[in-house]
């Protein structure tokens, strides 16, 4: 059909739903008067029974656990998927990027950006870290902290050239994070199986709420989602960035 | 407790093993890689077949992360292993398996990130069949498109693959934002994402606009995975470029999965909403099978490029399961599960078979590769057995299968079912076997005067030593002799025998009927499953009280004799359209149907338009039938 | 104000899928597929919302702190975040890939599937 014609349709289409949503949103209890009796048990009893301050980390990692290990895998899936899709096909090759004259080079890098880049990306990876590990005390976790963490090498990037960045991605090693990190999920999980209790249980020491070690297996979690987030995206910044600066179609 | 221990071993061991391949994929060998991903579907398939057998008298329910539920509420996730789910996850293993096996030493460019995917969309189907949780569902809905659409993508070389893949995720995607958005509603109302809770919270109650509005979006979003007309459109796009093997697992296990949400959550959630009526949701239902199961007949028998013809099989099979599924019987459900499990074995070796061809004679054209079949006389007769299986060919399991959805038709008086079955069937059997006949035995005009419809991009399927480019140099010459001189490996010619061997051993198992059947009636009951997830006693009819199967209806005179009526009409359709003297039929056939084909047009913003119109179509419906 | 809290999630879902209908280049297509997946994101912020109440967070609150708000509406959509960066990700690749391969970003463009 004729783009007109698609948008015509569309236009109808998109009426009736908005009707259709409209019915059902008007079905919702009113904005901000209700939450569930579910989350109201949770929110009550999830520092007391798990010793942790955070409530959203109590359940991502133990009363909704296996969601989280799934999500995780969704990452790991998006980006083998990705390096997957991303890969150097037989008709190209790796150029590093040179200058097409031949008596220039590419300029390095300038003074002070560099030193706002090793400025950004340390404070990048220190906010990381502690995203990461207070995750049971304060909102954040091993996701966000994860990628707070691999936005450093884009900022190294930025302010410094592919080369730089390239020494900081040593691929063996960061796919061995991800790896490492996702079946880590899975070997906590199986630590609950030894002890005779279920897939995923918090069976490690608990601590004092308010403790940076608190909350069991919580920590520990975050900590290996951190890691696969963080290397997740690290591999995901090398392909792009392999894709735009260095891969070329092979030259006959 | 060792058996309750399998069940999160089923999850365990694929993702363990997916994510040690994806992350140590350099320090292993080709071959380990090979061997580990083949060795770790083999033992997921196997943790299944264990759940299947011994979920067979009542649900397994395991709860994670130890919260069991307190005073009727659930606090953690749950699996809910029955034999249907059990089975269909033992399915997906199967494929996965003789996907892999097929696999070997090629698709290695991916250096074991490929069999990563494949190892964690089984995991993901296997979560889907097991879990008892809502946003489990969508979160295993999720995980099995992100791998599929990156699995779809792999011959990343060529325009095709790559629109195929773009076409799949974003129909797809939004699809998964309409379950979420049907999930959010539910929750809103009942407090809960338990599938057992929200059906207890539910039961009895008046549907109002927000319950009409969650059960459209959901079926909607699940019925986008599922390829029911007017969700489909990207079906045809996707299955038709990505790589063979990972055509086994979408044919025969992802689609299906989607229709195994939509009557998981109407059994489930609202099969107990007072007023409405049955019927209603039934002819709903059963419309869009038919719909579904016409469309794709039609489109098969019109496709040349091999690849998309199967896919179009594959999606009027999804209709005629749909129908099956749809008479929210027992039965109806038995007959379906007993089809996906016997179509999905022959599905997938059809897809093995053509996969040979391309691999052999660098095209999946059907008039490219008239009378080029010498020498491949195994694949061929894969091809042909596979297409007779998916007719109903009597003893494979298909047939009894489609004898039991029949007499569900009957059941329910609708026994005009039985010939819009019997002609889709015959229609979309009849183009694989057409194809076959063009290409073994070089029937057909050497100049078809049927239009090639656009495969001028054949998608090159990467195997050692051929490109996985579309690059300028690849003529036809050269391909035609690398392919010539190799034999195939035994690795391609195996698995699909295998499978349809099993799809025989199946159907010759006595027995199989009542344990399907049972497993049917187990998932069918929501009173007993809320009780048995939540824990609160309430009285349950007997199981094997609830449905009557048919003494042998495999082996009734009248099964067989029609299932063979079948078998023969499609192979007179492939008959007739070869033979010149019916050349004026088809030309009248194709003007005829000519506004359809142009529908499909791979265009994702057409796609995406469809899918809106069909979402608002879905909620009105769903008005009528439940208010 | 429930009109606009909620009608908010209705207005982004249908703008961003008539931008994916409309989209004449795939990177915004795949911005507009992001848009339409943050009204999902806002309609399980907002069922899970309380008036007056504060984060699910139990450290430094003040004397009087009110109810705190539904936590597990917040896990899910974290969840589904983590789900949208995914997809954006893998269409971003496919782009990428369509640029080099067909030479155009345009979707309307591309004939390599098609009856």
């Amino acid at each position: 059909m004729s783009r007109r014609a698609r948008l015509a349709f569309f236009t109808v289409a998109a009426a009736a739903l908005a009707v259709t949503l409209g019915v059902g949103l008007g079905g919702l209890p009113s904005f901000g008067s209700q939450i569930s009796a579910y989350a109201r048990m949770l929110n009550g009893l999830a520092q007391s029974q798990r010793h942790v301050t955070d409530v959203v980390s109590a359940i991502s990692f133990d009363y909704r656990g296996i969601d989280t290990l799934f999500e995780e895998f969704i990452l790991l899936s998006a980006v083998a998927g990705i390096s997957v899709l991303l890969r150097p096909l037989s008709d190209e090759t790796r150029e590093l990027p040179a200058d097409k004259a031949p008596d220039r080079s590419i300029p390095p890098p300038s003074p002070a950006v560099w030193l706002l880049a090793v400025f950004l990306s340390s404070l990048l990876v220190l906010i990381g870290i502690e995203t990461v590990t207070h995750g049971q005390l304060t909102p954040g976790g091993g996701f966000q902290g994860g990628v707070i963490l691999a936005s450093a090498i884009y900022v190294v990037y930025l302010g410094t050239n592919y080369v730089t960045v390239e020494r900081f991605q040593p691929a063996p090693l960061l796919e061995a994070s991800d790896g490492v990190g996702a079946s880590g999920y899975v070997f906590i999980g199986l630590l609950g199986l030894l002890v005779g209790a279920s897939f995923l249980s918090n069976v490690v020491g608990l601590g004092v709420a308010g403790n940076l070690i608190s909350g069991g297996t919580i920590p520990l979690l975050n900590l290996v989602v951190g890691v696969e987030v963080a290397a997740g995206f690290a591999i995901l910044a090398s392909e792009f960035l392999d894709q735009t600066a260095v891969i070329r179609t092979r030259r006959r | 407790m060792s058996a309750s221990a399998v069940i999160p071993a089923s999850i365990a061991v694929p993702l363990a093993g997916a994510a040690l391949l994806a992350g140590f994929n350099r320090l292993l060998p080709r071959w380990a890689r090979d061997l580990i991903a083949i060795a770790v579907a083999l033992a997921t398939t196997t943790l299944t077949l264990i759940l299947m057998a011994a979920s067979a008298g009542r649900p397994m329910i395991y709860w994670f992360s130890g919260w069991r539920p307190s005073a009727g509420m659930a606090v953690g996730i749950d699996y809910a292993v029955g034999p249907l789910g059990a089975s269909m996850a033992s399915l997906a293993g199967l494929l996965a398996s003789a996907a892999l096996v097929y696999c070997w030493r090629y698709f290695d460019s991916a250096r074991g990130r490929h069999h990563a995917l494949v190892l964690i969309f089984l995991a993901g189907s296997v979560d889907f069949c097991l879990t008892g949780d809502l946003f489990n569902l969508f979160v295993a809905f999720e995980l099995v498109a992100v791998t599929a659409f990156a699995l779809t993508g792999y011959n990343a070389g060529y325009p095709g693959p790559l629109q195929g893949a773009i076409n799949f995720a974003v129909t797809n995607s939004l699809g998964g934002m309409s379950v979420l958005m049907g999930v959010g509603f539910l929750y809103a109302r009942t407090g809960s994402l338990n599938l057992a809770q929200i059906g207890q919270a539910l039961t009895g109650r008046h549907p109002d606009g927000l319950i009409v509005v969650a059960f459209a979006l959901l079926t909607g979003g699940f019925l986008v995975k599922a390829a029911v007309v007017p969700f489909h459109f990207w079906l045809p796009d996707a299955y038709g470029s990505a790589p063979t093997p990972v055509c086994v697992l979408f044919a025969g296990v992802m689609s299906e999965l989607g229709l195994f949400a939509v009557i998981r959550v109407w059994d489930t959630v609202f099969s107990g909403l007072a007023g409405g009526s049955g019927l209603r949701i039934r002819a709903v239902l059963l419309g869009l099978g038919i719909l579904t199961a016409v469309v794709g007949a039609v489109m098969a028998l019109a496709q040349l490029q091999l690849k998309r013809m199967l896919a179009f099989v594959t999606m009027s099979h999804l209709g005629i399961y749909l129908i099956g599924i749809g008479l929210l019987t027992p039965l109806g459900l038995t007959g379906a599960s007993l089809l996906v499990i016997g179509d999905g074995l022959a599905k997938s070796a059809l897809f093995l078979g053509v996969g040979v061809l391309q691999h052999q004679r660098a095209s999946v054209s059907e008039t490219k590769l008239r009378g080029r079949g010498r020498g491949l006389a195994v694949t061929g007769i894969t091809i042909v057995l596979g297409a007779l299986v998916l007719a109903d060919l009597p003893p494979f399991v298909s047939s009894a299968g489609h004898a039991l959805l029949v007499d569900a038709a009957d059941q329910a008086g609708l026994p005009w079912m039985e010939i819009v079955i019997a002609l889709s069937v015959i229609a979309s059997s009849g183009a694989v076997l057409r194809a076959a006949a063009r290409i073994w035995l070089g029937w057909g005009d050497t100049e078809s005067s049927d239009a090639d419809t656009g495969a001028a991009d054949d998608p090159g399927e990467e195997a050692e030593g051929r490109s996985d480019t579309a690059g300028p140099e690849r003529t036809q010459d050269q391909g035609e002799r690398s392919g010539q001189q190799r034999r195939v490996p035994l690795t391609m010619v195996l698995p699909p025998l295998a499978l349809l061997a099993i799809g025989l051993g199946l159907g010759l198992t006595s027995g199989l009927e009542e344990h399907a059947a049972v497993a049917a009636a187990t998932f069918s009951d929501r009173a007993a499953y809320a009780a048995a997830v939540l824990g609160t006693h309430s009285g349950s009819i007997p199981i094997g009280a609830r449905i009557v199967v048919p003494a042998s209806p495999a082996a009734s005179a009248g099964g067989v004799l029609t299932d063979l009526g079948q078998v023969l009409a499609a192979l007179c359709v492939a008959g007739i359209a070869l033979v010149r003297r019916a050349l004026r039929l088809r030309r009248i056939l194709a003007v005829g149907t000519g506004w359809l084909r142009r529908l499909h047009s791979g265009l994702v913003g057409e796609q995406v338009t469809w899918l809106v119109a069909g979402l608002a179509l879905l909620a009105a419906l769903g008005e009528w039938a439940l208010h | 104000m429930s009109a606009l809290a909620y009608g908010v999630v209705a207005w982004l879902f249908l703008v961003g899928i008539y931008g994916v209908v409309s989209s004449r280049n795939l990177i915004h297509l795949v911005v507009c597929l992001s848009v339409a997946q943050s009204a999902t994101d806002i309609l399980l912020l907002e069922i899970g919302y309380r008036s007056g109440g504060h984060a699910p967070v139990f450290v430094s609150l003040p004397a009087h702190a009110g109810p705190a708000v539904d936590a597990v509406m917040q896990a899910l959509a974290l969840t589904d975040v983590v789900v949208g960066a995914a997809v954006t990700g893998l269409l971003l690749a496919l782009a990428v890939q369509v640029h080099k391969r067909a030479g155009t970003l345009d979707p309307d463009t591309l004939r390599a599937t098609k009856d």
